[in-house]
């Protein structure tokens, strides 16, 4: 058990590392410069420990909204130590909101329309 | 993994919804996918912010690479900014 645990941590802490990577790569591409593999490791330890600090924070604030899941306003409140990023996350919160709204429009489109050809057939 | 490098870089829904529940404390405890999305946002734009600043500290010591003393100078500031 606790073996598979630090193996799917691992594996984890692998995608975060290439997803760092990939990030500094384009930063670099931008400024001329390029990243050390050390930098790149640094970064990923100190993205995954702020997971944890992240997670406790997560988990209380929705405890403390008396829910066990965690919701997009539990992660606006892990945003509110900076106002530019607290709007940005609002933002994009509200992105994804409109995202999700259309493709509901859709899909209740597509279904009347079913609704349309069965009643036709 | 070619859609993936098709895209823009950023982490994946599914990695960051593991990546925390892995880390509560509570097992029962879950992560709406709007809550994943929002959060793979945050830790993308962590990941760009621990960047761009280590590479404006080498940039004003005039290193052509961005080395692990730029990142250490830069990583208080960081940590109290998130």
């Amino acid at each position: 058990m606790s073996l598979d645990k630090e193996e799917t941590r691992q594996r984890l802490k692998a995608a975060v590392h290439f997803t760092v990577g990939q990030l500094c790569q384009k930063m670099g591409e931008v400024h001329r410069r390029d990243f050390s593999r050390q930098v790149i490791a640094a970064i990923t330890e100190t993205t995954f420990r702020q997971c944890d600090v992240f997670a406790t924070d997560l988990e209380a604030f929705a405890r403390h909204a008396k829910r066990s899941t965690v919701t997009t306003e539990d992660v606006k409140l892990i945003a509110r130590r900076s106002t530019a990023l607290s709007k940005y996350i609002q933002n994009k919160s509200e992105e994804l909101n409109q995202q999700r709204e259309l493709k509901k429009k859709n899909t209740g489109k597509r279904k009347s329309r079913d609704t349309e050809e069965e009643s036709r057939e | 993994m070619a859609e993936q490098q098709d895209t823009a870089p950023g982490f994946r829904k599914e990695t960051v919804d593991k990546l925390l529940k892995g880390f509560f404390k509570e097992e029962k405890n879950k992560l709406s996918g709007d809550a994943a999305l929002l959060m793979a946002e945050l830790l993308k734009v962590f990941v760009e912010e621990a960047a761009v600043r280590s590479l404006k500290q080498a940039e004003s010591e005039d290193c052509n690479q961005v080395d692990i003393e730029h990142f250490e100078k830069i990583l208080p500031q960081l940590l109290l900014d998130f």
